[in-house]
Order: structure tokens, then sequence, then C-alpha cells
């Protein structure tokens, strides 16, 4: 562990990244603090500027603190990033683990299934998706997931690929291990690292697709999240720039945040690149 | 004989023409205006859909025309007669009119037209035609209608959008919905149809026949279809489109482009139309099968602040079932109760109390889902703010925005929600557009824009019954306010507001506001200063 920081911190830029991140994270977390509100709430005087009417980012159309969207938006957003991330990661895993081990017709299948989904344009299908399930949290997460896993599967089938006929593999098929053991147990630990990678920058990919689903008003209505915020002051942009222009900023620096960490996380756990400087 | 015919047109041209006539008008010119979305046909026998209406009645004509009071002025028929008793309506037709293929105009389209087409195939044509048993035509050039029961609704549902005059030779015999003219429509109208790109526009030419003599102005009528509201906001500013109507540019849009000289802005020319906000209520499941939920929420909800902040302005808190507009006609009554002119959270709280929906522990009295109309940002804000209002009274909301088909089945086919929240043309008359949400007879499943509250009220059926027939002014406006007494007191439909559509017009765009229909009109007397 204190090695893997230690290449880890190699890269400023990563470590810039989880700063930013972490504030990111305690921000989502104590937004009820500093904002017990419902950020939907109509406050005060609609369309305030920054820093007028005791708004510290201004109020939009209704007369919504944007800074409370701003912070309970956090939670949103990163709460979906993860929740996607992981449905997809897990879904990846086991699509590539099997294909990559046992190969053949089980191989051809899943990989035949994978290139479908990969062959329609994600955020289109993602669109698709949650406009037939009625927006909501659960949809978006799903509509997320299922267009993200194809690139997991791929991924681990490769790494499973490699792995399967190395010595250590072939040791625990002649001690008679079971193929659930070995491929949990033993290959699955030695291609953590790109799990992890992609699994990270998947993040911010879904951040982002949440945002332009929301954008587009195919969003949670009952929930607050930045893409929601910048779809609804959008048509304001020329009397009321700070209504879109705060949130916008938000998910650029988040996703930034997530990207450099990503990056950090390549750095620091691909061997190959330990060296790198 | 064309001595005679001249002589006609110049007397209906002139009393049309009215106060106008002193203003020099210029002949020429294209006028490009707005047509969104792009409309499924031209057939606006068929469907009423708003982008038909655009251009349809600068082709097709209608018995009557309407000016900007909506008082009845000649068009097809240059004058008419209705008998004492009401039950017969006699039209005199102008002579010499020709379609545009060169066919005369006669009585026998008239009564085509009304019997064959829009009391079978148009939307609410069968409603406003319900009365009229046959049509006589003793000669070419008069249509004798004879009524079962006055109508005096009728009279205000023969303009040449609500009901176009369409013609017999080409139609008689096939199936109406399906028929060639939908989508090359052949009228009698200033404007003759000539090309329809699909994805692009609609192009009408002056009609050289037109036997309104030295009209229309205009040599040509191009409707464009921009979908994307920013793009048609740029359009217009830069002059490439000189007319949008129906909030083809966004109100946040209008506040800036009002501003500049070279554009206008009106929200004249919508009377006929007449739209209002409102939420449905399904009064057939909890907690909305009690009055008092629905009457609290009216009482809470601040109308203006909807207005003002999601309107920007433009509109007018509705304070009854009728939009104040019918005071007019006499129909509509002041001081309806649960129609506050503030919100009146206290009297909310005390009626539900009474009713028995008491606060548990986190303040929450009842809880529901609301539907929102999925036509644009505008609805969705509507409902936050619900969201936000209603629930300082305890009314716990879940938001749902769907796409247009799966909202129209819900609410309508499969009476799935609680309250929608939606908007009305209540048109012209009472009979035309609202009663269509309160009758027993309008619970028609499948039906879009009726009556989707379920709500029966056999007292209230009758009333109704009673005002559409009414000849009387004054026995009609006391059976109106009694309806509308009814009404404040069930809710079955709580009004929002008295929308106010915009028309955003270039400046050197002249004479599109004389017709009470506003851009549903034939834009004949349209034309260009410059």
């Amino acid at each position: 562990m204190r090695n893997f920081w230690k290449l880890f911190k190699r890269n400023r830029s990563a470590v810039a990244g989880l700063v930013i991140l972490l504030f990111i994270i305690v921000m989502a977390a104590t937004a009820h603090l500093f904002f017990p509100e419902d950020p939907f709430r109509l406050v005060g005087r609609s369309m305030s500027a920054p820093g007028t009417n005791g708004f510290l980012l201004g109020s939009d159309s209704l007369g919504r603190d944007v800074a409370s969207g701003i912070a309970h938006g956090a939670k949103t957003s990163l709460l979906i990033g993860l929740l996607a991330t992981i449905v997809a990661v897990g879904f990846g895993t086991i699509m590539g683990g099997l294909a990559g081990y046992y190969g053949g017709i089980i191989d051809d299948l899943l990989m035949r299934i994978t290139e479908m989904f990969q062959t329609i344009p994600s955020f289109v299908f993602a669109i698709l998706l949650v406009a037939i399930m009625k927006p909501s949290i659960e949809s978006i997460v799903i509509a997320i997931a299922v267009v993200s896993w194809p690139a997991v599967a791929r991924l681990v089938r490769g790494e499973f690929l490699s792995l399967k006929n190395r010595e250590f593999v072939q040791a625990c098929h002649t001690l008679g291990m079971s193929d659930i053991r070995i491929m949990l147990g033993e290959i699955l630990p030695n291609c953590l690292s790109p799990i992890i990678v992609i699994g990270s920058l998947m993040v911010a990919t879904a951040i982002l697709i949440e945002s332009g689903l929301a954008f587009l008003g195919l969003g949670d209505p009952n929930i607050m999240s930045w893409g929601f915020q910048v779809g609804a002051g959008r048509t304001l942009l020329r009397s009321a720039w700070w209504i879109v222009t705060f949130p916008g900023l938000a998910i650029l620096i988040t996703v930034l945040a997530i990207n450099l960490v990503g990056e950090g996380l390549n750095d620091a756990l691909n061997p190959r690149l330990r060296e790198r400087q | 004989m064309i001595k005679k015919w001249i002589s006609s047109a110049v007397v209906a041209a002139t009393s049309i023409l009215g106060t106008t006539f002193a203003q020099a008008e210029k002949e020429g010119g294209t006028l490009v205006m707005i047509v969104q979305p792009e409309p499924p046909s031209l057939a606006s026998f068929v469907s009423t859909s708003g982008p038909i209406g655009l251009m349809a009645p600068k082709i097709y004509e209608g018995l009557l025309d309407y000016d900007k009071d909506l008082k009845a002025v000649p068009a097809l028929a240059k004058s008419w007669d209705v008998s004492e008793d009401g039950k017969t309506v006699t039209f005199n037709l102008n002579k010499g009119v020709k379609w545009h293929d060169g066919e005369p105009f006669t009585s026998a389209d008239v009564q085509f037209s009304i019997m064959n087409v829009l009391s079978k195939v148009h939307p609410r044509g069968p409603n406003s035609f319900k009365e009229v048993t046959s049509i006589d035509t003793p000669d070419d050039h008069t249509a004798v209608f004879n009524l079962a029961n006055p109508a005096p609704y009728m009279m205000r549902a023969l303009s040449a959008y609500e009901s176009p005059m369409v013609p017999k030779h080409l139609l008689e015999g096939q199936d109406i919905k399906s028929s060639d003219i939908a989508n090359k429509p052949v009228g009698t109208g200033p404007f003759k149809f000539v090309e329809w790109k699909k994805g692009q526009y609609i192009r009408l030419d002056k009609n050289e026949d037109y036997w309104k003599e030295g009209l229309p102005y205009l040599d040509r009528i191009v409707g464009r279809f921009i979908p994307d509201a920013s793009t048609r906001t740029a359009a217009m500013e830069n002059g490439e489109v000189h007319y949008g109507a129906y909030g083809a540019i966004p109100n946040v849009d209008v506040v800036r482009l009002r501003e500049l000289d070279s554009i206008g802005v009106t929200t004249d020319g919508y009377a006929m139309i007449n739209p209002v906000s409102l939420i449905e209520f399904n009064t057939t499941v909890e907690p909305f099968n009690n009055p008092a939920i629905r009457k609290a929420i009216s009482l809470t909800l601040d109308r203006q602040f909807l207005i003002d902040n999601i309107w920007f302005g433009y509109g007018k808190p509705a304070t009854s079932a009728l939009s104040s507009s019918y005071s007019a006609t006499g129909l509509y009554a002041e001081g309806m109760p649960n129609y506050p002119g503030r919100p009146n959270v206290e009297a909310a709280n005390k009626l539900l109390d009474e009713a028995g929906f008491k606060p548990d522990a986190d303040g929450v009295r009842a809880k529901a889902t609301l539907d929102l109309i999925p036509y644009g940002e505008d609805w969705r804000r509507t409902g936050e703010y619900m969201k936000q209002a209603l629930g300082d009274v305890g009314i716990e909301l879940d938001l749902r925005y769907e796409d247009v088909p799966s909202w129209l089945k819900r609410v309508y086919a499969d009476y799935d929600f609680g309250m929608n929240v939606n908007y009305f043309y209540q048109l012209p008359d009472p009979v035309l557009g609202v009663h269509r949400h309160y009758s027993s007879d309008q619970i028609r499943q499948g039906t879009h824009f009726v009556n989707s509250s379920r709500y029966k009220n056999p007292k209230l059926d009758g009333l109704m019954a009673d005002a559409s027939k009414e000849p009387d002014a004054k026995k009609r406006s006391a059976a109106y306010k009694e309806i509308q007494e009814i009404l404040a007191d069930d809710m079955p439909v709580v009004n929002l507001h008295e929308m106010k559509f915009l028309t955003v017009f270039n400046s050197k765009l002249k004479g599109h506001e004389l017709s009470g229909l506003g851009a549903y009109g034939s834009f004949e007397r349209t034309w260009f200063d410059e």
C-alpha cells in the first residue's frame, strides 16, 4: 500500500485530482448541513445575480439557489456515477471472464452479444432506454450500465485469455481446483489493476452521460442534478449566465479530477509504466 | 352578370376592410412564416392540429370570418339570416367563387362539407353541427340549415380554420380521411397550394382569380419548418422569417427581441382559441375523489408567480371555469370562490384539516404523482413550482414527465393518473371548448382532451344541455353563472392561467392581425411596407 502511494504521488496532477475529488465528496456529504433546505425550494427572488439577495452563486428562473443545487447535485452525480460503474464493471467482468476463460463457443456467443451492444452509439442508446423506462434514478443507472459494460467485458476477456495459459493457472488445474475458484481466486486478482483503472474512468463518463440525459430533459424530475440545472437554465443563457455556468463548471471540474485520478491509478498500477517519470 | 359579381365582391371586400382602408397597402412580396412542427397533412377538415391551422386557412375558406371582436363578418356567405325560433339558418353565398381548379363553388359544396365531411370526420365538427338535421339547397347560391334545436354556438364555428368548405367534386365517393387533397389542397381561398418540400417548407402562391377583387396583396407565402427554438429566434432576428405565432419564438427570447425596432410582438389573434392552463384530477381515485383537496390545491397555488416566472409576464390568473375572455359574450361570471387573487395557505390548511387529511409526523397529508404535459420546459418548471407550493400544505408530489404518446395514453385511455397539468382551448363558445371537460357524455375512453376526470354531475349535465340550446343571451349567461358556481365548488378541474400566446413579426409586415383568428386567418390583406 505504501508502495502504491509512493508510485501514485509521483504523478502530481493525479494528486491534485484526488484533492479536488475529495473536496467534491465532502461537499456532497455535507450538502444537507450547509443547505438544509430542499434544493428545489423557491427561496428568494428569481434570477438574482451571484452575490445579490443572499445568493452566493445566484438564483434560477424560479428563485432556487444555484449553490444549493450544486451541492446537492454533487450527491446525485457521484451516486449515479458510482452505481452505474459498479453495475457495468460487475456485469462486464462476468461476461468477459467467462468468455476469456472458457473460450470456444461460449466466447463466440458472449463476444457477439458484446459486439452487438458496441455497434449502437452509446449516448443515443442511453436516451432510448431512459425514454422507454421513464426517467428515474434506477432507469438512468441501468441505461448507463447497459451502454458501458461492453468495454469492460472486452478488457477482462483479453486479460483472462492471456492469464489462463500461464503456469500458475495450469498448476491450479493440476491441483484439481474448481473453475470458479481459479477464476475468482487466481486470475481475477491478477487483472484487477486494469479493471480499477477502466472503472475509475468510467465514473467520469457516467457522470457526463447522466448530465447529458438530464440536460435533454431525461433526468429524474424529482432529483436535483447538475445536468438538470444546465438544461433548465440553458434558454436563459443570454439573460442569466450564472444558472448554467456554475453547474457546468462543476461537471467539468469533477470529470477532470476523476480522469486525473484514473490516470494516476494507471501509472501506479500498471507494471509496465512503473518506471515512467 | 360579371358586373354584378364585381360590385358584390367590392362591397364584400370594402365591408371587411373596414377601418384599415386608410392605409396604403402595397402589393407583392413573399411572406416567410414559421410553421412548427411540420404538419402531418393539410387536411384541416380532418384534423385541428396547430400547424395545419397555420397553412390551411390561406387555401380554404369558411362560410364566415370573424373580426377582432369575434363578430361574424361575411366570407363565402355574403349574408345570413337566423329564423325567429333559431331553427333555420339561411346563408346567401357569394357568386362567381371558383375552386382553384376552375370549378364553380356552389351550395352543394356547402351541403357536402357540413353533412358528409365536417359532421363525420372532424374532431369538433360532430359537436358543432350536432343539431343540423339537413341542409337544403334551393339554388346554387343559397344554403338553408335545418336545426333540431337552436344552436347559437354554431355561428361561431364557421371560420376557415374551424369549418373549411371543401370541394364536393374532388371528395365525393372517396375515403375522406385518405383522399389526395389532404396533401394537395384545392380550396377557394386567396392562396393556392404549390409545393410541399418535406422537412423544409410549404409554398403557397397568390390566387390570381380570387373572387375578392384586388386581393390578396402578397405574391407568395412560404411556411418554413425550423425544429430548433434558438434557430427560429435567430431567423426572426436577422429577417429570414417574418412571422412566428403560437410560441414559435420562446417567451424568454421575446423579452429580448421586443426591444428591437425591426420586431413587433402581439398577444392579439388568440381570442378564438382561448387557451387556459389547468390541472385535471382523477376524481375516481384517492385522494382526489374528495373535492376538499382539489379546492385546497386551487387555494394554495400562486398563479401570478407562474405567470411572472415561467411565462415572463404573459398571461392572466384564472378566476373561474370559464376564461374571462367570455365576458365579451356575457358568459363569464366574476367572483367565483376557491379562485383566490393571492394564495391562501391558511384556508387550504383549514379545508384539509376539516376533510380529515391529517398531517403525519413529517407533515405529509397526502401523496400523489403529478403528470406534466410533455410540451417543453415551461411545463416542467410549472410542475417543479407546484411540488414546492403544495409541499407547504402537506401534499407531497412526485413528478412524472413522459413522451407524448405515453402521456396521452395514460391520461385519456388508461386513466392511470392522479393529477395532470395540461392546457385546453376553450374556443369562442363554451359549448365547443368547455363542455367536453365536464359533461358526463364526454367521458370517452381513448379520445384525447375530453372529460378525463370522469366527473359526473347530472345537475350540471342538465344545465349545460339547456345552456347550449338557449337562444336568449340573458338566460344563457344566467345558466352559465350557475354552471361556474357548481364547478368552482366541486373543482374537478382547477384552472391555472389564461395563456397568452405570442405572435412575433417583422415590423414591415402589416395587416396580419385583422382577423379574430390571428395566425389561423387567411392573410388576404397582409402586406409588406417597404
